[in-house]
């Protein structure tokens, strides 16, 4: 398994395990989640971004070799492939949160289903990764 | 829609039994994107395709086969 899929593989599980708690805890604190939404968010970010990290360096360290690699062709084509299929799914997405919109939902509603569909396209984008991956090209 | 096939896999074990990871290194390519190439799983570019056969010292088409199937 080469580096950059071990690191789709950190970025799929890492979001969907942190902002799945994320996600779940404001859906379980209901309307009491308008007083505690963004300190949970910055709390979010910041456990996201210390596990990718130390993920992502354990796993350099265990395969420097693959970790100083620039990407190849392939690479890039994968990389492309996967953000155009996840553009596919931002763009719906967004669609349904501009519908929505017209109902006029709260603030924090709005900005927590926005987050939700740039954490899902991002998912998509790493797991397309994989199953390229995974397929060979 | 065509296949590409290629020879690769005989040339690197008449080269010396070169490594994929040689080759890679050779080619500026990552080792497992030379493996998905010999497979068939990914045709690589232009460039790439002559800079495999450049290592081999041998003309394009006598390093990949196209074919309609």
């Amino acid at each position: 398994m080469s580096f950059r899929e071990k690191s789709a593989w950190i970025s799929v599980v890492s979001m969907a395990a942190i902002y799945g708690f994320y996600f779940w805890s404001l859906l379980h604190a209901g309307r009491k989640a308008a007083g505690v939404g963004f300190g949970g968010l910055l709390e979010t970010i910041i456990a996201l971004v210390f596990v990718q990290v130390v993920l992502t360096v354990a796993v350099a360290i265990f395969s420097p070799r693959d970790a100083k690699a620039p990407r190849d062709e392939r690479d890039k084509l994968i990389e492309l492939r996967a953000m155009r299929f996840a553009y596919a799914g931002l763009a719906t997405g967004i669609a349904f949160a501009c519908f929505f919109g017209a109902f006029d939902p709260p603030i924090l509603f709005g900005t927590n289903a926005l987050l939700f569909i740039l954490v899902t396209a991002e998912i998509m984008r790493s797991a397309c990764q994989i199953v390229q991956y995974r397929r060979g090209a | 829609m065509g296949i590409i096939r290629n020879e690769i896999r005989r040339l690197r074990f008449e080269h010396g039994e070169m490594t994929q990871q040689q080759l890679a290194e050779k080619i500026h390519l990552t080792r497992q994107t030379v493996n998905a190439i010999e497979q068939g799983k990914y045709s690589p570019s232009l460039e790439a395709a002559f800079r495999i056969s450049a290592v081999f010292r041998k003309p394009l088409e006598s390093v990949f086969h196209y074919s309609e199937e």
